[in-house]
């Protein structure tokens, strides 16, 4: 059940009418909420409710035994125990193959080739959001960050509070259990709110990420040495507003779909390609990410304590493992390594040159896009020799354009320029129009709904990061 | 019995009344007599020396113009009577009102999306897998199409539609032209 379908939204009415309904108790309403979110997940399929269950219940097991424990040495294999168990259950289902196979292909090198144990593992969708969740929550509970869970069902709505279920943002439990302990209050601001996200989230999703996608970005990528340069550098763009306007999508909705319900989610984006710097590029883009990764891999790691190369040694496997993250595959690897590298490089030049400004702040947004970019195409192209050919295909000048079109360029540079509007231009308009009347409201949203919804095509293509 | 107590001592009691030298009537003008107090001593017998002074009146400073009594319609005094303002809402009562709002602007965007997006709804039923539940919404939201349509209410979505397929058909000079 995707976001932007009618299903999901006759789906949300029933879920919104009747939680708010039980709002005078507020166990009844979270058990209600628990009960949607699972149906939700079930729509894909029903047999990792079960995983999700399991995967919440030891999460709570072991942070209440770490909660009760004043021991030093037991909490650390508690945690220890609690952190393996959601690697492990990460491990099974989305890099079992890839390792078995690149496994096969070192002993077939060395002349041992074996016949080893193949298991077709169907990746249960959003596996990597509520394992990462599980991990922050019980080592947030071992470093006192924040409190045991009241109840196993606060636990288990955490993990699996159908908005973040499937492609985040991964929120953490000092966010979000706090938020469960009271009932949830709606306010006018949260709703308009909320409700400006989840239209602005449908027309970047139905309207410039699906028509980029099915007009250029595919069928260029399909087959790259058809095309010319011109072509593929449309498409590199595209991808790179098409991957935007996709995840950032998602996690607009997702905001604004717990807005309604009363819940607040961190935000996720702000404006990435506005970054000047690689660093400044992952404190802008998937910010639940990049923060998770700061605080449960780079800082155990030894963070920027021990100097420099210490520092940029951490921060290159935090990226690598990060793009490990995206998918079991080499390009994610490479895509991740390049992010590491440039941070690597920009450490260093920091260390020589200090806080001076060595390039210009609008060639240094250029610089970092185009780095951006690069791996967009590591990130797209599902090996490396059609990545080497889309790269090949960008100096293709003698070949026609076949495939850019006015309004397809004009999407291009639609999405690229939503960057430059005001930072936090949603908000400002919801604090304009909380004050209207419910009929204005709904005449303005029915209005863009409706233009979204004219334009945008019949079907839905599924989120990108719902494969991750 | 002595009578040399102070005057001005409240608690004990005058064994007689003592008439008010003031009087609650402002004086006449022709052959008044003003009474004028001595400095330091306001209740002290009257002077025969004339002093202007202000005529007493019913002037009270604190009083606000708004607080005058103005003349109600007695539909409105009716309307309060039968319909009395609430007391100011506590932080329940907000929430309860904003979640109301809400609904309200839900239930109303929900109207508004049957009405003028009706194909939407159309489309939908027919991607359905065959069965006695999506024939029947199918079949359902066949008729609602069509009244909707007899309306007029699907030309806003057909018009924003052709134009936005008249767009993707453009082409740049010298580009094939799309395919119909």
């Amino acid at each position: 059940m995707l976001f932007p379908t009618l299903a999901f939204g006759v789906f949300f009415l029933f879920v919104y009418f009747t939680s708010w309904s039980l709002d005078r108790e507020n166990g009844r309403r979270k058990l209600f909420l628990l009960l949607a979110s699972w149906f939700f997940y079930a729509q894909w399929d029903w047999r990792f409710v079960g995983l999700l269950i399991l995967s919440a219940v030891l999460n709570w097991g072991v942070a209440a035994a770490i909660a009760r424990s004043d021991d030093g040495g037991r909490r650390k294999w508690l945690v220890g125990l609690g952190v393996a168990f959601n690697l492990l259950v990460l491990g099974f289902f989305k890099y079992y193959g890839f390792f078995i196979e690149q496994a096969g292909e070192l002993l077939s090198q060395f002349g041992w080739g074996r016949d080893l144990p193949l298991l077709q593992v169907i990746l249960p969708v959003g596996i990597s959001f509520f394992t990462f969740q599980g991990i922050s929550y019980v080592v947030d509970v071992h470093r006192r960050k924040t409190p045991v869970a009241r109840s196993l069902l606060d636990v288990m709505l955490l993990m699996s509070f159908f908005p973040h279920l499937v492609a985040g943002p991964i929120v953490r439990a000092s966010d979000l259990l706090p938020q469960f302990d009271r009932t949830p209050r709606l306010t006018r601001e949260m709703a308009t709110h909320g409700l400006l996200l989840i239209v602005w989230g449908l027309f970047k999703k139905t309207v410039i990420a699906s028509e980029l996608s099915v007009r250029l970005v595919d069928p260029v990528f399909f087959d790259p040495s058809a095309y010319g340069s011109l072509d593929m550098i449309a498409a590199v763009y595209g991808y790179a507003v098409q991957i935007y306007c996709d995840f950032s999508a998602y996690s607009d909705m997702a905001i604004g779909i717990a807005a309604l319900l009363g819940y607040s989610f961190p935000r996720n984006f702000d404006q990435p390609y506005r970054a000047g710097s690689m660093q400044s590029f992952w404190r802008r883009w998937h910010i639940s990410l990049s923060s998770w990764l700061r605080d449960y891999l780079y800082v155990p790691l030894g963070g920027g304590r021990k100097g420099l190369v210490s520092s940029s040694l951490n921060v290159f496997i935090t990226m690598v493992l990060g793009g490990l993250w995206h998918g079991a595959a080499w390009t994610f690897l490479a895509w991740g390594a390049l992010h590491g590298g440039v941070q690597v490089v920009e450490r260093i030049g920091r260390a020589a040159f200090g806080d001076r400004r060595v390039i210009h702040p609008v060639l240094g947004v250029l610089i970092t896009f185009h780095i951006v970019c690069l791996g967009w195409i590591l990130f797209r192209a599902e090996n490396f020799d059609m990545a080497m050919q889309v790269l090949i295909g960008l100096g293709r000048w003698w070949q026609p354009m076949v495939m850019v079109t006015p309004l397809l360029l004009t999407l291009i540079v639609g999405g690229l320029a939503m960057h430059w509007l005001p930072p936090r231009a949603i908000e400002g308009v919801a604090e304009r129009l909380k004050t209207a009347p419910s009929v204005t409201l709904a005449l303005l949203l029915g209005v863009a709904f409706l233009l979204v919804e004219a334009v945008r095509p019949d079907g839905v293509a599924p989120f990108i990061y719902f494969q991750f | 019995m002595t009578d040399d107590h102070d005057p001005h001592d409240e608690t004990r009691p005058d064994p007689f009344p003592v008439p008010d030298p003031a009087s609650p009537f402002p004086p006449l003008e022709e052959g008044r007599t003003v009474w004028a107090a001595p400095a330091g001593d306001a209740d002290a017998a009257p002077v025969g020396e004339p002093v202007p002074s202000d005529p007493p009146s019913d002037w009270n400073a604190g009083a606000d113009a708004h607080d005058l009594p103005t003349l109600e319609h007695r539909l409105s005094a009716l309307h309060r009577f039968a319909f009395p303002p609430a007391p100011p809402l506590d932080d329940e009562g907000v929430a309860a009102r904003d979640r109301r709002w809400t609904s309200r602007t839900i239930v109303l965007l929900t109207l508004f999306m049957l009405v003028f997006n009706a194909a939407s709804l159309q489309n939908w039923s027919r991607q359905q897998a065959p069965g006695w539940l999506s024939s029947t919404v199918q079949q359902l939201s066949d008729v609602w199409s069509e009244q909707v349509a007899q309306l007029g209410a699907d030309q806003p979505r057909t018009a924003v539609r052709d134009t936005y397929e008249a767009a993707r058909d453009e082409r740049f000079i010298g580009q094939d032209p799309a395919a119909s």
